[in-house]
C-alpha cells in the first residue's frame, strides 16, 4: 500500500517516526517535493482566506499526492498534556482535507492526551487500520520512537557543537515547519549563512525540556508547539546575539506569543519577520541586513569592553 | 583630494553625493527616479561631476543604498552595497553625532532608528500600509484645494488643531470630509492632518519604542513645519531637520565606502556607457524564478533572482 505523506507543516516534526512506522509495517511511502512556487498556489485556491499560509501551504501538498498514492497520511492532534493544546487547524486538518479533497482517501491517527488519547493509542488504532497485528504495530512503533529519538539527538548535538564558534549567533524562533520550508524559511537561513552567521534553530533542544522552560517566560501559555519553540530562548539566552521571530501571516498563536515576548525579553536584540505568499526578497533582506548590522556593531562594543 | 560617492536610488527619488574624508559634502543632487535607476544614477553623476569640474577631486570608492542598490552598485562597480536603515543612521551620525532619535517619513514609507553610543540598536518600518506617509498628505492637500508645500505654514496658523482619526487613512479621510462639512476651518483640519500623521507615525511605526533626544526628523515630509510641530509637541523636545536631510543616505554610504578601505578611481564617463537589463523567467522548475540580467554592452555583469544553482545559466 502507498502512503501520501505532504511535505508541511508536522512533516517536519514527525517525517522519521511517520517513515519507519510505515515502512515497517510494509507500506510504500510517497513523500510530495519541496514547496514551489506551483504548489503555493496551488494550496491558497484549496483554502479559505484567512487560513494561515503555513497551512495553505499544507493543502498544496496534499493536492499534490492525490492520485500518486492509496491513502494520504494527515493526523488529528489535539493535545499533549492536561491543560496544553495546539493551534486548531492541527485538529482541523483531516476534516478539511477531507471535504475539500472528495476523490481522494486518507488515513488518520488522534492524538489527545487531555482526553487519555495517547500517542500508542493512536498508532495501535492506525496500525489496525493498515491491517497489521497489535504486537507488529507495538514493534514498529516503538522502533519508529526510538529512531526520531536517536536523530533528535544527534540535530542537538549538531546544534551544540556551534556554541563555541565566534561568528556571530542568531536564534531563530519559529514552529519547523516554517523555517525548513523551501519557499518560507530556506530563503532566509540561507541569506543569513552568507552573511557568515551561524543559525540556532528553536525546535531542535528536548521538546520537554523546552516546554518547561517556557515558563520563564509565560506560565500561562498553552499552545504546544508554541512552548516548544518559545523555551529555547531561555535554554540559549547566554550564548545567542540576536533573536529572529519569523512567522506566517497570519497565524493567532504566533501574533500573541510574538507580542508577549518582544515586551517581556529585555537586552537581546530582536525582530520579527512576518512572510507569506505575497513577501518580496528585497522588503525581507533590508530588514536582516540591518538587524545583523545592528547585532554586529553591538557585539563588537562589548568584545571591546570586555577587551 | 580623494573623495568619495555615494548614491541613494529610492523609488521615487535618486540622491548622490561626494564627500571628501572628513565626510564634508563637496557636491550633491536630488531628482526623481521615474521608474528607470539606471538612467536616474546616469543624470546624478552627470550633475555631480559638473559640481566638482575643474577643482582637483578625485572618487576613490562608491557606495550604494535604497531599493535598487544592488543594480546600481552592479552598474557603477560600487566598493560598498548597504541597506539604507544603516546608511540612514551613519549618514546622520555624521551630522549630528549625538543623534538617539531618527524619525524618517517618506513618499509611501516610514521609518524610525535608534541608537545609542553611536550605534543602531534597534528600528522598525512600516510594513502593509502606506498611511501617515507624504502620499496621504498629498492627497489630502489636493482635496483640500492647497499645494502641497502650503501645508505646514497654514497648520501654524492654527489655534484649535481639528482632531482626526489617525488609525488609518481611509477612516481619517472619511474623517476629514465630514470635519469639513460641519465647518470647521482649514487651518485647523490642515494642523489636524499634521497631528494625525504624527500620532499615527508613533502609534504605528514607533510603537513600543523608546524615543529619546536628539531627535532627527528626514524624509520629504520634514518639509512640513506643521508635522515638525507636532512632532516637538508629542515628544516634549526639539526636533532637528537637517538641510541636507534628503540626503542622508546617500551621505552615510559614501562613509561607509570610505571606510571599507577598497579604493579605486572612479570614472565618470560611466555616464556614457550603455547598461541593459532583461528579465527571463527561469523555466527549469515550477518556482519560475524571474531572474534579472544585467548586460554592459554585450557582457552579463550579473544576474539574480534565482532560488538555485539551475537558475544561474538561464
Amino acid at each position: 500500500m502507498k502512503i501520501g505523506i505532504p511535505k508541511a507543516l508536522l512533516y517536519y516534526k514527525y517525517r522519521i517516526m511517520w517513515r519507519s512506522f510505515l515502512e515497517d509495517l510494509n507500506c510504500e511511502v510517497v513523500v510530495s517535493p519541496n514547496t514551489n512556487k506551483a504548489i503555493m498556489d496551488t494550496g491558497e485556491n484549496y483554502s479559505i482566506d484567512e487560513s494561515c499560509t503555513s497551512a495553505k501551504i499544507f493543502m498544496g501538498h496534499v493536492s499534490w499526492l492525490i492520485g500518486k498514492c492509496d491513502y494520504i497520511l494527515i493526523p488529528r492532534i489535539e493535545s499533549y498534556a492536561n491543560g496544553d493544546t495546539v493551534c486548531t487547524k492541527f485538529y482541523a486538518l483531516y476534516d478539511i482535507c477531507r471535504s475539500t479533497f472528495p476523490e481522494a482517501k486518507f488515513i488518520c491517527y488522534n492524538v489527545d492526551y487531555a482526553h487519555h488519547q495517547t500517542e500508542w493509542k493512536a498508532y495501535k488504532q492506525l496500525g489496525e487500520a493498515l491491517g497489521a497485528s497489535v504486537f507488529h504495530t507495538r514493534r514498529a512503533y516503538l522502533n519508529a520512537k526510538n529512531e526520531l529519538t536517536v536523530y533528535e539527538k544527534i540535530l542537538q548535538s549538531n546544534q551544540d557543537d556551534l556554541i563555541h564558534s565566534d561568528n556571530l549567533k542568531v536564534l531563530i524562533v519559529s514552529h519547523p515547519y516554517n523555517i525548513y520550508d523551501e519557499m518560507l524559511g530556506t530563503p532566509i537561513i540561507r541569506f543569513l549563512k552568507d552573511l557568515n552567521v551561524d543559525v540556532f534553530f528553536a525546535d531542535i533542544p528536548d521538546s520537554a525540556d523546552m516546554c518547561a522552560k517556557s515558563k520563564h517566560l509565560s506560565r500561562s501559555m498553552y499552545w504546544h508547539y508554541n512552548k516548544e519553540i518559545v523555551g529555547s530562548i531561555s535554554h540559549y539566552e547566554s550564548i545567542i546575539d540576536g533573536i529572529i521571530f519569523l512567522t506566517t501571516f497570519p497565524c493567532g498563536p504566533d501574533s500573541l506569543t510574538v507580542e508577549l515576548l518582544l515586551r517581556k525579553i529585555k537586552g537581546i536584540p530582536m525582530t520579527n519577520l512576518v512572510v507569506d505568499s505575497n513577501t518580496g526578497e528585497a522588503g525581507l533582506h533590508t530588514r536582516i541586513e540591518s538587524f545583523i548590522d545592528i547585532i554586529a556593531e553591538k557585539k563588537k562594543r562589548g568584545d571591546e569592553y570586555v577587551g | 583630494m580623494k573623495a568619495y560617492l555615494g548614491v541613494d536610488i529610492g523609488s521615487i527619488s535618486t540622491k548622490g553625493v561626494v564627500v571628501d574624508d572628513k565626510a564634508q559634502i563637496l557636491a550633491h543632487e536630488y531628482l526623481w527616479t521615474e521608474g528607470n535607476p539606471i538612467h536616474a544614477v546616469k543624470r546624478v553623476i552627470d550633475a555631480l561631476q559638473k559640481q566638482i569640474d575643474g577643482k582637483d577631486i578625485q572618487v576613490k570608492a562608491v557606495g550604494t543604498t535604497g531599493s535598487a542598490r544592488k543594480l546600481i552598485g552592479v552598474v557603477l562597480g560600487a566598493q560598498t552595497v548597504k541597506n539604507e536603515i544603516t546608511a540612514h543612521a551613519i549618514g546622520t551620525m555624521s551630522r549630528v553625532p549625538d543623534v538617539r532619535t531618527i524619525f524618517e517619513i517618506g513618499g509611501q514609507d516610514s521609518k524610525i532608528i535608534i541608537l545609542e553610543d553611536g550605534i543602531v540598536t534597534d528600528y522598525a518600518m512600516n510594513t502593509l500600509c502606506a498611511a501617515g506617509t507624504g502620499s496621504f498628505l498629498m492627497s489630502q492637500a489636493k482635496r483640500l484645494g492647497l499645494a502641497i508645500e502650503e501645508l505646514g505654514e497654514m497648520a501654524l496658523k492654527s489655534q484649535n488643531p481639528t482632531r482626526i482619526a489617525a488609525r488609518c487613512t481611509v477612516f481619517a479621510e472619511s474623517d476629514l470630509v465630514h470635519k469639513a462639512q460641519i465647518g470647521h476651518k482649514k487651518e485647523d483640519i490642515v494642523a489636524g492632518i499634521c497631528n494625525a500623521v504624527v500620532s499615527n507615525y508613533l502609534n504605528n511605526v514607533g510603537k513600543g519604542k523608546r524615543i529619546a533626544a536628539p531627535i532627527v526628523f528626514q524624509g520629504g515630509v520634514s518639509k512640513n513645519v506643521g508635522v515638525v510641530r507636532a512632532f516637538e509637541q508629542v515628544t516634549g523636545s526639539d526636533v532637528y531637520v537637517d538641510e541636507f536631510g534628503h540626503l542622508m543616505g546617500a551621505l552615510g554610504v559614501a562613509v561607509l565606502a570610505k571606510q571599507s578601505g577598497k579604493e579605486q578611481n572612479f570614472d565618470f564617463n560611466i555616464q556614457h556607457v550603455e547598461f541593459i537589463t532583461k528579465g527571463t523567467e527561469c523555466k527549469k522548475c515550477a518556482n519560475n524564478c524571474e531572474i534579472i540580467h544585467v548586460y554592459r554592452g554585450e557582457d552579463v555583469l550579473d544576474s539574480w533572482g534565482n532560488r538555485c544553482e539551475r537558475g544561474v545559466s538561464a
